[in-house]
């Protein structure tokens, strides 16, 4: 403990600096160190495993019951498996965006965000880096709960099911694509917000009620502004659907909204003291 | 080096730091103290970039924080331990700081046996204590081995075994040519670490000096004198304009005085000595002195004894440190 430090002063140098670039790749190197020191990170991932199983049950169960009943009208007829993990997305996404946005609520809480910052002094290099290890996070993620959403809703559909290989791979992907944009979505309001409940609120305000209040409201217009929010975009997009606008125009207005928040966050971090 | 130039910080109409110029030279230990709320965390910030200067600049080694490359590497500093994610390791948070900066990550092992944390940095930082969050956070300052330190009360929840290890340290690291800034309200412990110190208070700059020369610009040092015609002497003394804080049977204590005047004096009337010493004033009674008009948060009752009757001498210290 008395041992101090031998070395002359040296700043940049003399052995300090061995231990990679610095910059913008070591921003995303701490990032990726902070996300995975911390317990919340592996029981988020759990969780959102285990809710996708058990969307998956519910949602499977449900359209083989419903094709079985004595009521026609809610009869769905032979599905593709994978659009059963796609529709449970739904629910498993604020499990994932709760991690998300985390990596910056959490360090306004903690108070650690000071350290953050002393660290990566650029405000946008810093978010830009939480965003990078939350896509890289994120995609295959969502790559692996598509999967297993697949994996359940198939025994669960039986002869309602309809699978292919590709399209599982495909919807699969969707899922990832779609988990690792709203996150770093989810990432850009945390920054702007900074409080872990205002976030969670204000993403789920947006990306489930909004959407459910104006679909359900008749009006061609409140149809339209629902169908340009970003969890309606995400799911034209994940469905393949060509109508009201083709799937690659979904995920163009999703990375929009992407955009949107990480350059907001950008701005407020950089106007806001720490 | 710290070099402020013109730093000011307004929260709307409040000035938290007021026009600022100041230089924080390299090889030394500076002090910087000033009562609650003079500005002392806030200017700290600035310098590490976190808040934005309403006003003028703050520079490490001729450059704001925001330009350096690798800030860890030139720059270490302890704000708040708190600005530790609970959940997460010591260990952890180390070698997540070294990454963000391209410091070897076997720095992270050196530096927590330097703190003395070795034993404990796989438990979560959540579970410290003050002194041990204190210790992790002086860790992450050393990381980088920067030429320029910055502590903000770096004893604060430390056992005595550990501040006499920060006060060696701090020396050691001034020793070493490095820039070492530390804020501390502990005046005694200021005293024993610190070569030059640097007092604000409401936001302003009251003193920047080597210790020693604010301490003699103290209106509290004094001439004590022990004569069985103390009162004789307390009457002569002030009929030559000078201050005669205390007469007590035999004692007697005069300010801005030399011993010789006091010595010349007693010969020239034939007063009897017993004694004739110089009392020097003590830090924390310099400083007192020199913050008493801008306490921001003063207990209600007013300043305890030492600043109380050295009110009158506030303009005079200042002058003597300030003019230097």
């Amino acid at each position: 403990m008395t041992a101090v430090m031998e070395r002359a002063p040296g700043g940049s140098g003399d052995g300090v600096g061995e231990g990679g670039p610095g910059g913008f790749r070591g921003a995303v190197a701490a990032e990726w160190t902070k996300l995975w020191s911390l317990r919340s990170t592996w029981w988020g991932l759990v969780g959102a495993f285990v809710v996708m199983g058990v969307m998956c049950v519910i949602l499977g169960g449900a359209v083989a019951s419903n094709n079985t009943n004595a009521i026609a009208e809610d009869d769905q007829g032979v599905v593709a498996v994978g659009g059963i993990a796609v529709d449970a997305v739904d629910i498993v996404q604020f499990v994932v965006l709760t991690l998300a946005m985390l990596v910056i609520t959490g360090e306004y809480s903690s108070g650690s965000i000071r350290s953050t910052l002393q660290w990566t002094p650029s405000r946008a290099r810093m978010l830009l880096a939480k965003a990078s290890v939350v896509a890289g996070v994120l995609f295959p993620v969502g790559v692996a709960l598509g999967a297993v959403g697949t994996a359940v809703a198939y025994p669960m559909l039986g002869v309602w099911g309809r699978f292919s290989v590709g399209g599982a791979v495909s919807a699969a992907l969707a899922c990832g694509v779609y988990l690792a944009l709203i996150g770093v979505f989810a990432l850009g309001v945390g920054a702007v917000l900074r409080s872990t409940a205002g976030t969670l609120t204000t993403v789920f305000l947006l990306l489930m009620v909004v959407p459910m209040m104006l679909g359900s409201g008749g009006s061609k217009v409140m149809a339209h502004i629902a169908d340009s929010l970003p969890s309606s975009a995400g799911r034209h997009f994940m469905k393949g659907d060509s109508v009201p606008y083709p799937a690659v125009a979904g995920l163009v207005i999703l990375v929009a909204w992407v955009v949107a928040a990480l350059w907001a966050g950008c701005v407020i971090l950089r106007r806001r003291d720490a | 080096m710290i070099t402020l130039r013109g730093l000011t910080k307004r929260y709307g109409d409040r000035t938290a730091v007021r026009d600022l110029t100041l230089e924080v030279p390299a090889g030394r230990v500076t002090g910087f103290l000033g009562p609650n709320g003079s500005g002392k965390s806030t200017t700290m910030r600035m310098i590490l970039g976190l808040d934005r200067p309403t006003a003028g600049v703050a520079l490490v080694g001729g450059r704001p924080y925001g330009a350096l490359r690798h800030p860890l590497r030139e720059v270490g500093a302890l704000l708040d331990a708190k600005a530790v994610h609970p959940g997460r390791s010591a260990r952890a948070h180390l070698v997540a700081m070294a990454r963000s900066n391209g410091i070897a990550v076997r720095r992270v092992e050196e530096v927590l046996d330097t703190v003395g944390l070795t034993a404990v940095a796989g438990r979560r930082v959540g579970s410290f204590s003050l002194g041990m969050g204190q210790r992790l956070g002086i860790a992450g300052a050393l990381l980088g081995d920067p030429r320029v330190v910055m502590l903000d009360e770096p004893v604060n929840g430390l056992d005595p075994d550990g501040v006499l290890w920060v006060r060696g340290l701090m020396r050691s690291l001034a020793a070493e040519g490095r820039t070492v800034f530390v804020s501390s309200h502990l005046m005694s412990e200021m005293e024993l670490m610190a070569d030059r110190l640097v007092v604000i208070g409401r936001g302003r700059l009251i003193a920047d000096a080597p210790v020693a020369e604010v301490i003699a610009g103290s209106s509290r040092n004094a001439v004590r004198v022990r004569s069985p015609r103390a009162g004789d002497l307390a009457a002569l003394l002030a009929a030559e304009g000078v201050e005669v804080v205390e007469v007590e049977g035999w004692d007697l204590v005069a300010v801005e005085v030399s011993l010789e005047r006091v010595g010349l004096l007693c010969h020239e009337h034939g007063i009897p000595l017993y004694e004739l010493s110089a009392r020097e004033a003590s830090l924390e009674e310099a400083y007192m002195e020199l913050t008493g008009a801008s306490v921001e948060y003063g207990a209600a009752a007013g300043i305890p004894a030492a600043g109380a009757g050295a009110r009158a001498g506030v303009a005079a210290g200042l002058g003597a440190v300030a003019g230097r």
